[in-house]
């Protein structure tokens, strides 16, 4: 069984109240927060290594960023995923999520042969969830988002997807493109014994030319969505700090409560 | 593209067989992009199996228009059924802007329609408008809140966005307003064999005041540990309100389920009251709550970032603090 | 310029993933209930930890002292009980994986890989640095060992799997005592753990005495040669022990600097955080140059283990350094945080007692400084 994981290398979600943007450039300041893999695209690997565990097979990573996300890919190469392969290039700068989608699809179908597809549902930093759907679409694949449960018989899934206050299931067959959520599963911890091998592993970086994109799909040109102005939220505010004895303070909410119409 | 102004569409979402409250708030949202310029009347897009009577529902809450799509195949959401159906209606009416729930289903639903039609999806807006030059401007969270970016989709229509429930006001019924109801079929399903097979849905009993319908969202975080968490149940109940949790406070184990979860990965909520406590105010959870009405905190830690956005705050231990204002308030209702 | 490959970088931080998530969160209970979580040797087993300087062919990941000195580090910055813990199986790993025969690297080294708790024992209840003078017998009996006595302070002696212990089995041409090594497999008939210590600091691991009554082992357990117990205890302390002390008491180090910077940004004083003050500034400065300078010289020893090179010296320094710098620390970043120094909701009096107990482990500081002496003398 040939299984793709899908992963993307995003600030840290620990140091998110660090970021901010610049009143004069309008621009991120993101400085000083180190990269790690989107923490959900490690539940993926982790779903991958299992079912290759079961059934056979290999396990291959790919990512769309920049040069400098090789770190992260062999980190994932330690986790115990087979073989990598990075998808970078200055055009693809800016890329939206359909327009990242494009260039995944891509770099999978040159690839080639795989029986499944997996993703994380949705990255720390943007949030969206659409690339599991879009990817799926994009390769003609079916495809599911938010998996948390994820049974292989013979060549068909059974899969439950997350809904609010429950579950849905599903059945399919391979090959399909799945988005996981991180019920699925607690991805492993990484032995030395990983990290040992992770450089030996078969490491591939492909570019624009590489995947025979045409430069107008992909990139800022390719999206359908433009990014704007950055800002930060408005709270307005009054920051009213209630001093006394823990009962003067109490006295006061009981008031603010009975303001609000919450307490008779 | 077509030389008239198309409409603003809002895809109506089922739970079980009742419209859900988000539906409803993306209808007050699409008659004023309508009215800023955005579209020339409100749709509402109805897909499911004996589910016509909804449609008046939609109309008094704000649409123009209901498409009503009924098929026992579009029975379970399933999402290539309805992107196949949903697609098809699009290129048929040509809408300006169409709005989905940021739902599980309407954010896989609006990404497959998107992909399908090569158009813009802006995911999880908090805020949509029309500017000056008639461009939408849909503002979309990132870094888990902390910075608000706005997208646009000059290029391509319709312009397709998500937004999560709670995020815009729901708008009140008008029981005298009318509306057409238009009958359209899944016929672009004849000779459709799906990959996949929707076979169940398995919902929880909702609990009886959900978190984001709550008057007061009593909500704790860190700060108030294992031992005082009853205590915020407690005063949930006195005020009538539902206890809401930050994601440390889920982690431990300490929120019943994660029906509470208030933040990017949970509910966003806007009670009248908010009381926080042992917060200290991630990114993550104040994208969940900020549009509350009045907001007090209770924190040990005097620089805890959740005090900038609170209309009150206090520097106390959260588990020590509870138990004195729930006798405040004991004190208070026997007077 | 000290630096770290990438690999060592990923390494870090993988041993990180695993320590902040799994062993951070039980260290102040494992010290305030003074015991040793046992299943957790099993997990850090899977990952590579217990044989991290081992050849692959035995188990082990196959990398160096560095790795090693990584490892603690990462681990003694959460809970340096856990840490000495394992520098102590290191010390039984090491001395077999130096000395012992094919026969025995092949039959104990991929157990010790895989979780069985491994030590050293040497100290007796007459001293520990009394080497020669230690008073459990050897004696051969029809081709077998008989071994009796007793041995204390020995960390792991509660839940040892495989015991590298010396005993005095003669004397040799000129009288003096000969003492030699053994392998003891831990539920070998009359091995028995005696006493349990009560210790003021790195709990989290068992300190004991180990009770030998009789035991009979066969001479394959004979490690090394008869007469080799000097070289093998001694080496093993020397070369493994103390460069494993003092990168878990690194951990401690790093553990004042971080602990002392995040209290003094949250703790307000005066309206301000106290970190706006200069003379906590003064203590945070010292803490930051403390923990280069011991980074400095515990990977600059285990650099010098790892490329062949005579470091006795270097490893004494290092430990001799960071064990006393661990103690300045914590007790420094106490005065910082003043009365929250004290209680148990902060982890800093844990450190200071953690760096004070790891004083005597692997010879005090004043043995590493008639060793460090006597290397200058003899030159």
């Amino acid at each position: 069984m040939k299984i793709a994981v899908c992963i993307k290398p995003v600030p840290d979600p620990n140091h998110y109240n660090k970021i901010t943007v610049n009143p004069e450039t309008k621009l991120l300041e993101r400085k000083g927060i180190p990269m790690v893999i989107n923490p959900v695209d490690k539940n993926a690997i982790e779903a991958a290594l299992q079912l290759k565990e079961q059934a056979g097979g290999k396990v291959v990573l790919v990512s769309m960023a920049p040069p400098d996300a090789r770190e992260k890919l062999t980190e994932g190469l330690a986790m115990g995923a087979d073989e990598a392969f990075l998808l970078s290039d200055r055009a693809f700068a800016g890329s939206d999520t359909l327009a990242t989608a494009r260039v995944l699809a891509a770099g999978l179908k040159k690839i080639g042969g795989f029986d499944l597809i997996l993703a994380g549902a949705e990255s720390a930093d943007s949030g969206t969830s659409h690339i599991p759907s879009q990817l799926g679409e994009l390769m003609g694949l079916p495809h599911l988002n938010h998996l948390i449960e994820l049974n292989l018989e013979a060549a068909s899934l059974k899969m439950k997807t997350k809904i609010e206050y429950g579950y849905a299931e599903y059945e399919g067959n391979l090959p399909m493109v799945l988005g996981v959520a991180k019920e699925i599963n607690k991805p492993r911890y990484t032995t030395l014994m990983g990290v040992v091998a992770a450089r030996n592993k078969p490491f591939t970086i492909w570019g624009l030319d590489e995947l025979e994109l045409d430069p107008a799909s992909t990139g800022l040109a390719g999206s359908p969505t433009q990014p704007g102005e950055l800002h930060l939220p408005r709270h307005g505010r009054k920051a009213e700090l209630l001093e006394g004895e823990p009962g003067d303070i109490a006295g006061k909410i009981v008031a603010i409560l009975r303001a609000a119409g919450v307490l008779v | 593209m077509p030389e008239r102004l198309g409409a603003v569409w809002v895809i109506a979402e089922l739970t079980g067989n009742r419209l859900t409250e988000v539906s409803l708030e993306l209808l007050g949202k699409a008659r004023a992009l309508a009215a800023q310029g955005g579209g020339s009347h409100t749709s509402a897009v109805l897909m499911g199996n004996d589910t016509g009577s909804l449609a008046e529902e939609l109309i008094v809450h704000g649409a123009d228009r209901v498409f009503l799509i009924e098929d026992p195949r579009l029975a379970l959401y399933q999402n290539d059924l309805h992107a196949f159906v949903l697609a098809d209606l699009i290129k048929k009416h040509h809408p300006e802007i169409v709005l989905f729930a940021a739902s599980y289903c309407g954010s896989e639903l609006s990404a497959t329609v998107a992909a399908r039609l090569g158009t813009g999806l802006a995911a999880h807006c908090t805020d949509l408008r029309i500017d000056d030059r008639g461009e939408l401007v849909q503002v979309v969270p990132a870094f888990g809140g902390t910075v608000l970016g706005d997208i646009f989709c000059r290029e391509t229509r319709p312009r397709m966005a998500s937004v999560k429930p709670g995020i815009f006001p729901k708008p009140e019924r008008e029981a005298t307003r009318t509306g057409e109801v238009i009958k359209e079929t899944a016929a672009v399903l004849e000779g459709y064999k799906s990959p996949l097979k929707a076979v169940r849905i398995v919902r929880r009993q909702p609990p009886e005041l959900p978190l984001e319908k709550a008057p007061a969202v009593v909500a704790g975080g860190w700060g108030v540990g294992a031992e005082g968490w009853h205590f915020l149940e407690k005063l949930a109940g006195e005020l009538g309100g539902a206890v809401g949790c930050t994601r440390p406070a889920l982690d431990e184990g300490w929120a019943q389920s994660e029906d509470a979860l208030i933040g990017t990965s949970g509910k966003t909520v806007r009670p009248r009251i908010y009381l926080g406590f042992g917060i200290s105010g991630s990114a993550h959870h104040i994208v969940g709550m900020k549009d509350s009405g009045v907001v007090i905190n209770i924190n040990q830690d005097p620089d805890a970032p959740v005090f900038r956005i609170s209309d009150y705050g206090a520097v106390a231990d959260a588990k020590e603090f509870l138990p004195v204002l729930l006798e405040k308030i004991r004190e208070h209702k026997e007077e | 310029m000290l630096r770290h490959s990438e690999n060592q970088v990923l390494l870090r931080k993988v041993v990180r993933d695993f320590v902040e998530q799994e062993i951070a969160p039980m260290a102040h209970k494992i010290d305030e209930e003074d015991t040793c979580p046992v299943e957790l040797f099993q997990k850090t087993a899977q990952l590579g930890f217990n044989g991290v300087f081992v050849p692959a062919e035995y188990g082990g990941a196959g990398l160096g002292y560095t790795e090693m000195a990584i490892v603690l580090e990462e681990i003694g910055r959460h809970s340096a009980g856990l840490a000495v813990g394992l520098v102590a199986h290191y010390m039984g790993v090491y001395a077999i994986m130096t000395w012992g025969s094919d026969e025995q690297k092949q039959k104990y080294l991929p157990l010790l890989c895989s979780g069985s708790f491994g030590g050293l024992s040497i100290t007796e209840p007459g001293g520990g640095s009394d080497f020669a003078g230690q008073k459990t017998i050897g004696q051969p009996v029809g081709g077998e060992w008989i071994l009796n006595g007793r041995k204390c302070f020995i960390t792991n002696s509660h839940c040892m799997g495989v015991n590298v212990l010396t005993a005095r089995t003669g004397e040799d041409d000129k009288g003096r005592p000969q003492i030699s090594a053994f392998i003891i497999e831990g539920d070998t008939p009359g091995h028995k753990p005696g006493r349990k210590e009560k210790k003021a600091g790195l709990r989290g691991s068992y300190t004991g005495e180990i009770i030998l009554d009789n035991v009979r082992l066969p001479q394959e357990n004979l490690l090394g040669k008869p007469g080799d117990g000097a070289k093998i205890g001694l080496g093993t302390l020397g070369e493994m022990g103390r460069g494993g002390t003092a990168a878990a008491a690194l951990g401690i180090v790093r553990g004042c600097l971080e602990e002392s910077v995040k209290y003094a940004k949250e703790r307000i004083i005066y309206g301000k955080p106290l970190a706006k003050l200069t003379n906590i500034q003064f203590l945070i400065a010292q803490n930051r140059t403390d923990y280069e300078a011991a980074r400095l010289l515990t990977y600059n020893a285990a650099g010098m283990k790892d490329a062949g090179k005579p470091c006795a010296s270097e490893l004494s320094i290092a430990k001799y350094f960071v064990v006393e710098t661990a103690v300045k620390a914590a007790k420094r970043t106490m005065d910082l945080m003043g009365g929250y120094g004290v209680i148990s909701d902060y982890p800093v009096n844990r450190y200071l007692r953690d760096a004070v107990a790891a004083i005597p482990a692997c010879g005090t500081s004043h043995i590493m400084q008639v060793i460090i002496a006597g290397g200058e003398l003899r030159k």
